[in-house]
């Protein structure tokens, strides 16, 4: 499905990644954990043509997207959730939406946010809202939703529970799992919530400075004393 | 063609003038952006304070200290006041001096406060607010000027003493020499700034406002402090030109004032003072060059041939920004000498 | 007493004069505003634009037409001057990811550029046409309506049609509200798949066509030069700045403002004190602006905001 391999990017003179191959395949969550400034949303914004690409390539099922500018990469069937600032908050909940189904260009808009309203039940009483006056929950959300209501293969997700209060994070992470089973998208997520994000991945990379350092299933990263101590603070 | 050689001599002083007054203004420039981040499109308005209050106030001062009786008014009727004034200066050198040296003092004075006013507005604000008051401010200098009558006497500007005529056929040679060494003291005085704690407080401050705040340094202080000594040396330029030109009108222009030191800093490398010098050098080269060459432009040209220079000109700031950003000789990173030895060391225990 | 004998101190021409200039201002400023909300940088050369609509009308009343036609000509220029700042220089610029401070010197260099162009098309009209091409004024080809200048109706006329349609375009068809989004959230809208620089390039091409608009109606209102956007520049950016820099509906009421203050208050000034007042009258918009840095740096669009 998304195929990333041996990635040189970074931004202008800024060297952040170096040979750095993921792969996600059908139907898969792939969890992109390790300690800040390592250059996880750089791989992200590498993907999504944001950041500068040195060598090396991206590829959906089999095209090649590297080096195409990010708007029409957006078009390739793939959906970014930014972090932090990922909504508009001068539009209302449902013109966030309403744009991001028109520029993906979906037949039945209407439809469609009947959809994200079923899944996100909280965004349908708020649809008239400013969405600069959601909680930071409901943002995470909304956020999600603009991503999903372009009926995307792939969604790439930057730390989708940062910042939340412990509730919402289970919430969150909770929808993506069922989001990937009932509409089979496969899901590339960062995430600092290493434990939360190793429950629902069915692989896991861990990147380092800039460099991938494990690869391998969630059970196989958590018999790895040595990384989840050292880089994800997690252990004893 | 031969030229004669007096010609090639006045050629020359007139280069090296107009270079030292333009290597003060870049370096001035170079201190308030280069050091402190200030963006200074608003350079003009300290040059031309210190050329209009000297035009003010010189012919003033003059009577005064050579004790001269005179009811006539020293700026509108400067050319009667003028022809007492300048045979006496003409016999008296050691008056001339400490006349430039008042001079100097006042320009300076001047020209510091009014970057204090130009700045004040902004100076908490972010970059891009700045830099529209601080043009804004100095496009008001010259609409002072001109309905101002008393201070030049309107737009067509005042005379003032000739504080070099002792040096007879030479003045003009001790006038750029006067200039240059202006010119050089600036530049060693911005050099010693950058190694010193006020300089490298403005570097950090210039880096990352936020940081350098959270670690208690003043914003609104350290701005102040690089504004005053650059409209201080600004205003000393603004006189200096004066001096050497005996004559000052409301004429000073965004484009020859403001553009032209921003360019030549920007070709040198902003915080480089070597790139100031060098920048300026090849601008001021290159304009003597165009003005000594323009009649034979003229002569294919449809228009006048200053405008070819406003084009071109344009034309290259453009370039620069785009592909050569950082200037011929960009800002290196200074190391104090203790911490260059202890770097040095460890690199030879690896 | 004193309040009657202070309203008759105005004239009616003094108000008109002043309703005129706001107007003209306003549509200076918008540009400004717009501009600066897309690609977030003050644009120094908005000043040539706004020449660039002087000399508009110039062409257009040379080629045999009424000057007022040239806002179309000056709409036209204006604009690709704009289209052009933002390909050819701004454009590489962003993409090598340069200061703001950067830009805001490659508008400067551009206006440079385009003074430097203006002045040699001024001298070219006056030797090829035999014309004042640096004294533009055109206030005897104006009509009059009851005695009210033509200048101050379509002045009006234009700041109002202008900013219903910069409403329509921005909030009610596709294009304007994925402006919106640029505006708002650059990297957000380009992930949505937003052609970010080609919005910007739109937004270049509208705020320097305004802009040609303005300056296509200020030879009605004074004299007009190759140097006239220059004089008026920073007049426009205390206008834009007044409204708030962020806010596109507040340029207006920072142009009329600011326009009022010099236009109306000079005159009542020069009533009490003389006229030799009437030269300072650039300094007000400075005043004006200053103060408004100091109390509202946001603008006084925001003061209403932050209320409601």
């Amino acid at each position: 499905m998304l195929k990333v391999e041996s990635l040189n990017s970074g931004y202008g003179k800024l060297h952040v990644l170096y040979d750095v191959s993921v792969d996600c395949d059908k139907e898969e969550i792939v969890a992109v954990v390790g300690p800040n400034g390592a250059g996880k949303t750089t791989l992200l914004n590498s993907i999504f043509g944001i950041a500068d690409i040195y060598s090396g390539s991206v590829k959906i099922d089999g095209e090649e997207i590297t080096k195409l500018p990010a708007h029409v990469i957006a078009r390739k069937g793939i959906a970014y959730v930014l972090q932090m600032i990922n909504i508009f908050s001068e539009l209302s909940v449902e013109e966030n939406l309403r744009i991001s189904a028109s520029y993906a260009k979906i037949p039945d808009i209407d439809k469609k946010l009947r959809e994200i309203f079923e899944i996100f039940p909280i965004l349908s009483e708020r649809r008239k809202q400013r969405a600069g006056t959601l909680s930071g929950g409901e943002r995470q959300m909304l956020a999600i939703s603009i991503g999903l209501i372009r009926d995307p293969k792939i969604l790439l997700l930057d730390e989708p529970t940062a910042g939340l209060m412990p509730l919402y994070v289970d919430l969150i992470i909770k929808k993506i799992n069922e989001i990937r089973k009932e509409r089979g998208i496969s899901v590339v997520l960062v995430e600092q919530n290493v434990k939360k994000a190793l429950e629902i991945a069915d692989r896991a990379y861990v990147l380092v400075s800039g460099q991938i350092i494990f690869r391998g299933s969630p059970s196989d990263l958590a018999s790895e004393k040595e990384i989840m101590r050292l880089y994800l603070g997690m252990g004893e | 063609m031969q030229l004669p050689l007096n010609e090639i001599a006045l050629f020359m002083t007139d280069f090296l003038a107009l270079f030292g007054v333009y290597l003060i203004v870049t370096i001035s420039l170079n201190i308030q952006r280069g050091l402190a981040g200030i963006p200074q499109f608003g350079l003009m308005f300290a040059i031309a304070g210190g050329a209009y209050i000297t035009g003010n106030m010189a012919t003033r001062i003059a009577v005064w200290i050579l004790g001269i009786k005179t009811d006539l008014d020293p700026v509108i009727d400067c050319t009667a006041v003028l022809s007492m004034v300048n045979p006496m200066l003409n016999t008296q050198p050691m008056t001339s001096f400490i006349l430039i040296l008042i001079y100097l003092a006042i320009g300076a004075t001047f020209g510091a406060v009014l970057g204090l006013i130009q700045v004040a507005p902004a100076i908490r604000l972010r970059e891009d607010y700045l830099a529209i008051t601080l043009l804004a401010f100095a496009e008001i200098i010259n609409v002072i000027a001109t309905a101002y009558k008393p201070l030049l006497g309107g737009a067509f500007g005042v005379q003032v003493p000739s504080v070099y005529g002792w040096a007879g056929g030479y003045r003009y040679g001790v006038a750029t020499l006067a200039i240059l060494v202006i010119a050089a003291i600036s530049y060693l005085y911005a050099e010693y700034l950058e190694r010193t704690p006020l300089g490298r407080t403005l570097k950090a401050i210039r880096e990352n406002e936020v940081a350098a705040a959270s670690l208690g340094k003043s914003l609104v202080k350290y701005r102040a402090i690089a504004i005053v000594i650059g409209s201080a040396l600004c205003g000393m330029a603004g006189t200096l030109w004066t001096l050497y030109g005996e004559y000052v009108t409301p004429t000073y222009t965004r484009f020859y004032w403001t553009f032209l030191p921003w360019l030549m800093v920007l070709l040198g490398g902003i915080g480089s003072n070597r790139g100031a010098l060098l920048g300026t050098a090849i601008f001021v080269a290159l304009d003597k060059l165009i003005i000594y060459y323009k009649h034979s432009f003229e002569a294919f040209l449809p228009f006048d041939v200053v405008w070819l220079d406003y084009i071109l000109l344009g034309i290259i700031t453009a370039i620069i920004l785009i592909y050569r950003p950082q200037g011929l000789l960009p800002e290196r990173p200074y190391i104090p000498k203790d911490i260059r030895k202890r770097i040095e060391e460890k690199i030879k225990q690896f | 007493m004193g309040w009657v004998s202070k309203v008759e101190i105005i004239s009616l021409g003094t108000l008109i004069s002043a309703l005129t200039w706001s107007s003209i201002l306003s549509l200076m400023a918008i540009g400004i505003t717009l501009l600066y909300r897309t690609t977030k940088v003050p644009n120094f050369a908005h000043a040539s634009f706004v020449t660039t609509g002087v000399y508009s009308a110039t062409i257009v009343s040379l080629m045999g037409f009424h000057p007022y036609l040239g806002m179309f000509l000056g709409f036209i220029l204006g604009g690709l001057e704009g289209l052009v700042l933002f390909y050819a220089i701004l454009e590489p610029l962003r993409r090598r990811r340069s200061s703001i401070f950067i830009l805001m010197i490659a508008t400067l260099s551009y206006d440079i550029l385009l003074y430097g162009l203006l002045n040699v098309l001024a001298d070219d009209l006056q030797t090829t046409y035999k014309i004042l091409a640096r004294m533009i004024y055109y206030s005897r080809l104006d009509f009059s309506i009851g005695g009210v200048p033509g200048v101050a109706v379509i002045s009006l006329l234009a700041l109002i049609t202008t900013v219903i349609l910069l409403y329509i375009l921005l909030n009610r068809t596709t294009l304007g509200v994925a402006l919106r989004a640029c505006m708002e959230n650059t990297a957000l809208a380009q992930t949505l798949g937003i052609n970010v620089s080609l919005m910007l390039l739109f937004s270049w091409f509208i705020a320097g066509g305004i802009a040609g608009v303005a300056g296509a109606l200020l030879p009605f209102y004074t004299m007009c030069g190759p140097y006239i956007g220059m004089l008026y520049i920073a007049e426009m950016f205390c206008a834009s700045i007044l409204g708030g820099l962020d806010q596109i509906y507040g340029a207006p009421l920072g142009g009329f403002l600011i326009g009022f203050a010099k236009v109306a208050l000079i005159s009542v000034l020069a009533s009490f004190v003389g006229p030799w007042i009437t030269e300072y009258a650039p300094i007000i918009p400075l005043a004006a602006m200053a103060v408004a840095l100091v109390l509202v740096p946001k603008g006084l669009v925001a003061i209403k905001i932050r209320r409601g």
